[in-house]
């Protein structure tokens, strides 16, 4: 679990979407803070996609499986299983 | 009149029905009039100022928006996709003393950025609006001034398009027109309602007593299921339907009873239009064209010749007069390229604060668009670039310009240029090209771009060059700047 998040940390940070210094807690909303839009997400996604080689039914693109770090493990997790 | 004026009406006339929906809410004409009238009581001190608007989509921001308008305040949604900085350099050029914002904003964003108003009123969906200061100041402001939008100012010069009441509901009042929107309809709001297009669906549809169902483009489930509920009428920027189209199952499935899809803010290209027909058979296709400075529309292409002539704008809404005119302010005839021009009560009162930049746009009654286009011998009329280099990027009309000098002032960098590129969703995106300077760093560019400009200006990728992009007459322009480019690719 830690190790996903610590590549989706990654990825939005080496992506510029965050900075180096700042944190991210498992809960905050991605859209509401403003740190991703939605071309933003859709890259993510894909991004998301080839780095576990799942793929993501388009009705689990919801809030409650992308718009935090909790959320989007979790629904790796369970698509990679 | 007012457009909150029609929400009273239909207050009156058809109290229950719904006026907005969002997510599992609802909220009736009755109940949407009354809400509207609360928070008018926290603005009733305050006579025909400024109040800038900091709020997300929702049903509140269109609350808050129609009591700015009720109290007979002035409205000044702030685009919230744009960073800090854009939004601090159009505050600073509207001399804004008044704001009301969403507990969700004001966090976000954090005290030290309110700290330069006189008024702070801060709203959530169950308060009327509470004061963390008040001070009011009289303000000099156009009598006919109502809304104020910003078409552009995430780099250079901010431009406020100054709206009156006559302005929307003539605007309104065409778009009804040729989409037929009745009270039977509910359209479908999933882009930002802090731009034109955005915000003439909210007032289209509320002058015609019908709904708005209120979302955002971010999830896509999210976004299917509430074109699925019912909605009779989706709008979309070309980029919002190529987004869609990649789920082709789940778009034949829940366009399957919208009665229209309309679009605005760029051009719908063929594979658009032959995707949706293709998924979506008995759908109306409705592609629109408009400038803020025209509150939202000018022209439609009628369904009926959308096939034959999507590469065109078609003709104007009703209300409006379109022509092409040379540089000496003439009408040119078919088949002859000059600048479109537009007249009706649909054109804006000015830029604000910006009389010179006006008499540039408004010269004897006449919007000057920009934009280069020729007649076609049925009256339709197809576009042919613009005048200046404005560039459509991911559906928004940007200053490649004010962008590359944003970048040059503020990083290690000796110049840049931008290059229009191809996208797969946002049709359009950037690249750039920099001669560097000593300490030029990639990741430092691409961070800056990221924090400083909105998602859709972010450069797909960065290339440096060693000289200018000059043509051959030795000049820069988009032109020049996309030749270089080809030129630099291929030898890549």
């Amino acid at each position: 679990m830690e190790q996903i998040k610590n590549d989706i940390v990654d990825y939005l940070k080496a992506n510029s979407f965050m900075d180096n210094g700042s944190s991210l807690k498992d809960n905050d909303s991605l859209t509401q803070n403003g740190i991703i839009d939605s071309i933003g997400l859709l890259e993510l996604m894909d991004y998301i996609c080839e780095k576990y080689s799942i793929e993501i039914p388009e009705d689990m693109l919801t809030p409650e499986n992308f718009d935090s770090l909790q959320g989007i493990t979790n629904m790796i997790t369970k698509l990679a299983k | 009149m007012r457009i909150d004026a029609y929400i009273a009406e239909y207050a009156r006339k058809i109290p229950q029905n719904i006026a907005l929906e969002e997510g599992k809410n609802s909220v009736s004409y009755s109940c949407l009039d009354n809400d509207i009238n609360t928070i008018v009581l926290t603005l009733d001190d305050f006579k025909h100022c400024r109040f800038a608007i900091l709020a997300e989509s929702g049903m509140l921001y269109v609350k808050v928006l129609m009591a700015v308008y009720r109290s007979t305040n002035i409205a000044v949604p702030l685009p919230i996709e744009f960073p800090k900085f854009s939004l601090e350099k159009i505050l600073y050029t509207a001399h804004i003393n008044n704001i009301i914002t969403t507990d969700t904003q004001y966090s976000r964003f954090g005290e030290d950025f309110f700290e330069r108003f006189g008024t702070v009123i801060i709203i959530s969906g169950s308060t009327s609006g509470e004061f963390l200061r008040k001070k009011i100041e009289t303000e000099a402001n156009n009598p006919e001034l109502r809304l104020v939008l910003y078409t552009s100012g995430t780099t250079g010069t901010p431009k406020g398009v100054m709206l009156s009441d006559r302005n929307l509901i003539a605007n309104a009042e065409s778009i009804i027109k040729i989409l037929r929107i009745n009270s039977r309809d509910k359209g479908a709001l999933v882009i930002s309602p802090h731009h034109a297009f955005g915000n003439s669906i909210i007032n289209s549809h509320l002058m015609a007593g019908s709904s708005v169902r209120i979302g955002n483009m971010n999830f896509i489930d999210s976004v299917f299921s509430l074109i699925g509920s019912d909605v009779s009428i989706f709008y979309g920027v070309p980029s919002t339907y190529r987004i869609l189209l990649r789920y082709l199952e789940r778009f034949r499935k829940d366009f399957s009873n919208v009665r229209t899809a309309a679009s605005a803010g760029g051009g719908m290209d063929r594979s658009i239009v032959k995707e949706i027909r293709e998924l979506a058979p008995d759908i109306e296709i409705l592609p629109m064209y408009g400038q803020t400075e025209a509150t939202a529309r000018l022209a439609y292409l009628p369904a009926e010749d959308v096939d034959e002539f999507i590469d065109t704008i078609g003709k104007a809404i009703p209300g409006v007069i379109l022509d092409v005119f040379d540089s000496e302010y003439r009408p040119v005839k078919p088949g002859i390229t000059g600048e479109l021009v537009a007249t009706g009560d649909n054109i804006m009162l000015g830029y604000l604060d910006d009389e010179i930049a006006t008499e540039k746009r408004i010269i004897n009654g006449w919007l000057h668009t920009g934009d280069l286009a020729q007649k076609l011998p049925n009256g339709y009329i197809r576009l042919l670039g613009r005048k200046d280099d404005l560039l459509k990027i991911g559906d928004h009309r940007v200053n490649p310009r004010e962008i590359e000098r944003n970048i040059e002032e503020n990083n290690e960098v000796s110049r840049v240029f931008v290059v229009p590129v191809h996208h797969e969703l946002m049709g359009t995106a950037i690249s750039l090209m920099v001669i560097p300077a000593e300490g030029t760093e990639i990741e430092k560019l691409f961070a800056f771009c990221r924090k400083s400009l909105p998602g859709y200006l972010c450069p797909r990728e960065i290339l440096f060059i060693d000289h200018l992009p000059l043509s051959e007459n030795g000049k820069i322009s988009n032109r020049s700047i996309i030749e270089e480019y080809k030129h630099v690719k291929a030898s890549m």
